[in-house]
């Protein structure tokens, strides 16, 4: 009796376009993040902490170990301004 | 001002490139980042303490940046000690540790094994425990707990 492979078409479908676009969402933040899974649940301390390694290490996922800091780190601080008028 | 709606012009970035004026020391920041911070946070806090408590009484009278300058030097001196003598000590357990928090959202509860090696390490060679303030006091801490509730999949 001849297999109904016509009625596995859609399975296959969705697994393809669920696991399609489920990789590309993974690899699009793990390109952003540096290879490492996204940061969630982020308060102001980690967001101040990224700001700081932005700053040492140039991307606010980027670590360092060194405790000797870049040269200008002293003075690289971004602070935002606003303009009063 | 009418036009100046908070949130109608985004804020322009500033960096201030003057240093720090002579009369202050110069001492050199610490250059480490966000997760090996966080690794060693628990032991700064068991070798700097004096110095941190200095530092936070200090802040506590008057917020004004100027006024906590030494203490602040001295903070940063006694970390940076530190973090010299766990990069001489317990380099690889270390690095191993704040790898393994950079790959899950910096959480202490997904890294216990590198952690324990890192323990072991810093208890042996530098005679430094990690202990949780205002932890309940009849309990295991929770970096002891053989089992805990929450953890990372795989043992």
């Amino acid at each position: 009796m001849p297999v109904p492979w016509e009625a596995l078409i859609p399975f296959g479908l969705l697994t393809v376009m669920f696991g399609a676009s489920g990789t590309l969402l993974n690899l699009s933040t793990r390109a952003q993040n540096l290879g490492k899974p996204i940061r969630f649940n982020i308060d102001n301390w980690d967001e101040m902490m990224m700001k700081r390694d932005e700053q040492l290490t140039g991307h606010k996922r980027g670590q360092r170990d060194d405790p000797a800091p870049p040269p200008g780190f002293e003075t690289s601080s971004v602070w935002e301004a606003h303009p009063t008028r | 001002m009418s036009s100046l709606q908070s949130g109608s012009v985004s804020p322009k970035p500033y960096v201030d490139p003057t240093p720090l004026p002579d009369n202050v020391p110069k001492v050199q920041e610490l250059g480490l980042t966000s997760a090996p911070l966080k690794s060693a946070a628990f032991f700064i806090g068991a070798y700097c303490k004096e110095f941190n408590e200095d530092f936070m009484l200090c802040k506590a009278e008057n917020r004004e940046p100027s006024h906590c300058l030494k203490e602040g030097r001295r903070v940063t001196r006694c970390a940076t000690d530190l973090i010299n003598k766990m990069r001489e000590n317990c380099l690889s357990q270390f690095q191993e540790h704040w790898n393994c928090l950079e790959r899950n959202n910096q959480e202490y509860y997904m890294c216990r094994k590198p952690e324990r090696t890192l323990n072991a390490c810093m208890f042996e060679k530098l005679g430094l425990t990690k202990t949780i303030p205002g932890a309940p006091a009849g309990q295991k801490p929770i970096h002891e707990v053989e089992s805990p509730i929450f953890k990372a999949v795989q043992k």
